[in-house]
């Protein structure tokens, strides 16, 4: 089997597990990439689907994006001959989602930068800690999010004493 | 937390190498009970700076992400913005990227090989190494221009050729790399000084290495043959021969032999691409101010320590609407908290040292300033020493 048919394969067995109006889109822009957007309530199904049936064991990074309607979260899974990206969206004014760190051990430090940087919160993470933002940050200032240009950075921690 | 029990916060002065994370451990008597990182002490923004840039400047931005695998990233950012532009780049320029990634990986593994023998305190070997590693930055600078940051990658191909006349010469100067990693493979798998300080020490299981999603040599020296130039080629990796390398060690001294071994396939890949070097162009136009279209891509690039993993998202325009980095020490903290567990503290500096980390390339986002800390704090200097006066 080709590359190509079975990222079609990985897709088709997929969206039945997990319900055809559960998967919201998919696409397979080239050899080894699949791109997957699902509900935000399916995502620890799918992530145990995907380790325990198609061998994505290993967690890459997870990614965030500011799309202004929303908060996108794509989650990098990697094995040989394939990078998934499964993604979901969270609503800008309630930016949760469950954490998936007992079900892949690499995922604690990816969750906590995500959520230093654009202040989605997971739910369920055991150490919900700053990682990389320093400990004297202002509470609420996402750096990653659109609304906070350098400039209204700059302004907001140079008027805190630090 | 039982009443034997004491807590030392090590770092964020280099722990191991000379740039700065923080790590709490929770020790017992000569033991490493718990520990916890902290980092981000590096962190400058780079991210959010590339949103407001255009792709040629992120171009120069994204090179300084790391001072010793700045081709890696240089690398898999053009092959990511080519990706979405639907461009396809010349034969001659993919063997000249590759033979860039493979120089660039003998220096990064033979510099590594040098700090591990200081760490051990075996510095006459540390001024060996650095000296013979001064052939492959040589080698570097005549190709590129450049020791560090060689700005030889660019959207459409390559900014510079390889001479023709110059190949046989740079074909002897890998001969002579080749010879003294020879020598230095001897020393580090015979000598009993180097021997007793790595076999055995910062042991990671092979399931372990698996499940907390390791990279790159760590990944290799716990037993899994997995290397994105092989599990995902990219550029000519899949027309040249080599072959992955891994040991089943999982200590310290499987990941000397792991990253001396690739030294070797690495001249492998070098010279054949010189010998094999497609004749042709070495980039297609692509304009200081040119727009990408929409889209999205992931590039993955073995850097020298491992999975390195660029996102971006475009939304049309001259600059990118998302881009994201994960460098491949960040995969590797918490493979390192798990070898850390259970040895002795006079071996974290060399533990530490083990995943070759570049805190430089984990951080990036954010200016820090750093609050004195009140508690007692062992400065690497003083670990090191430490570590060494321990095994007298």
């Amino acid at each position: 089997m080709s590359l190509m048919d079975d990222h079609k394969r990985l897709i088709g067995e997929f969206t039945e597990f997990l319900g055809a109006e559960n998967v919201l889109e998919s696409k397979v822009p080239r050899e080894r990439r699949v791109f997957v957007t699902i509900k935000r309530d399916r995502l620890r199904d799918a992530v145990s689907y995907l380790r325990d049936h198609e061998g994505l064991t290993h967690i890459t990074t997870i990614s965030g994006v500011d799309a202004g309607d929303g908060i996108e979260i794509l989650y990098h899974l990697t094995k040989k001959d394939l990078s998934l990206g499964l993604r979901v969206k969270v609503p800008m004014e309630e930016p949760v989602v469950d954490s998936i760190v007992d079900i892949l051990s690499g995922a604690p430090l990816y969750e906590r930068e995500v959520h230093d940087i654009l202040g989605v919160v997971f739910e369920g993470h055991p150490n919900m800690k700053r990682l990389i933002l320093p400990d004297e940050w202002p509470e609420g200032v996402q750096p990653l999010l659109k609304k906070w240009s350098l400039e209204k950075i700059r302004e907001t921690i140079h008027e805190k004493e630090w | 937390m039982s009443e034997r029990e004491f807590i030392i916060p090590v770092g964020p002065q280099h722990p191991a190498l000379k740039e700065p994370a923080n790590f709490t451990f929770r020790v017992d008597g000569e033991y490493v009970v718990d520990v916890e990182p902290r980092i981000g002490y590096n962190h400058r923004g780079i991210e959010k700076a590339m949103e407001s840039r255009t792709y040629i400047q992120n171009l120069y931005i994204v090179e300084r992400v790391c001072g010793i695998c700045s081709n890696s990233h240089q690398t898999c950012y053009t092959q990511n913005v080519e990706e979405v532009l639907g461009m396809e780049i010349p034969e001659r320029a993919k063997y000249i990227r590759v033979l860039l990634a493979e120089l660039e990986r003998i220096h990064s593994h033979l510099l590594w090989l040098g700090v591990a023998a200081h760490e051990i305190g075996f510095d006459t070997l540390f001024y060996y190494i650095w000296r013979d590693r001064e052939v492959v930055m040589d080698l570097l600078e005549l190709i590129s221009g450049n020791r560090v940051n060689y700005a030889i990658p660019t959207i459409g191909g390559v900014r510079r050729d390889i001479a023709e006349d110059k190949i046989p010469q740079y074909l002897k100067m890998l001969d002579v790399l080749e010879e003294r990693t020879k020598f230095y493979k001897n020393i580090c798998a015979t000598e009993r000084t180097v021997f007793v300080r790595v076999a055995g020490v910062g042991f990671l299981s092979k399931e372990d290495a698996v499940r907390l999603s390791s990279v790159g040599p760590t990944l290799r020296a716990s037993g899994v043959a997995s290397d994105i130039r092989a599990d995902s080629p990219y550029l000519v990796y899949d027309e040249v021969p080599w072959n992955v390398i891994s040991y089943n060690g999982g200590d310290v001294l499987a990941n000397v032999l792991v990253r001396v071994d690739e030294v070797f396939e690495s001249v492998r890949i070098c010279k054949y691409c010189l010998e094999h070097l497609p004749d042709g162009p070495i980039r297609v136009k692509f304009s200081p101010l040119g727009k990408v279209p929409e889209g999205e891509a992931v590039s993955l690039v073995e850097a020298p320590r491992g999975e390195l993993v660029h996102y971006i998202q475009s939304r049309g325009g001259d600059k990118p609407y998302r881009y994201k980095i994960r460098a491949p020490t960040l995969g590797n903290i918490p493979a390192v908290c798990e070898k850390l567990r259970g040895g002795y503290i006079a071996d974290i500096p060399i533990v530490l040292a083990g995943i070759d980390p570049c805190f430089s390339c984990t951080d990036r986002m954010v200016f820090v300033d750093e609050n004195k800390d009140k508690r007692w704090e062992m400065s690497g200097e003083q670990l090191r020493r430490y570590g060494i006066e321990w095994y007298k």
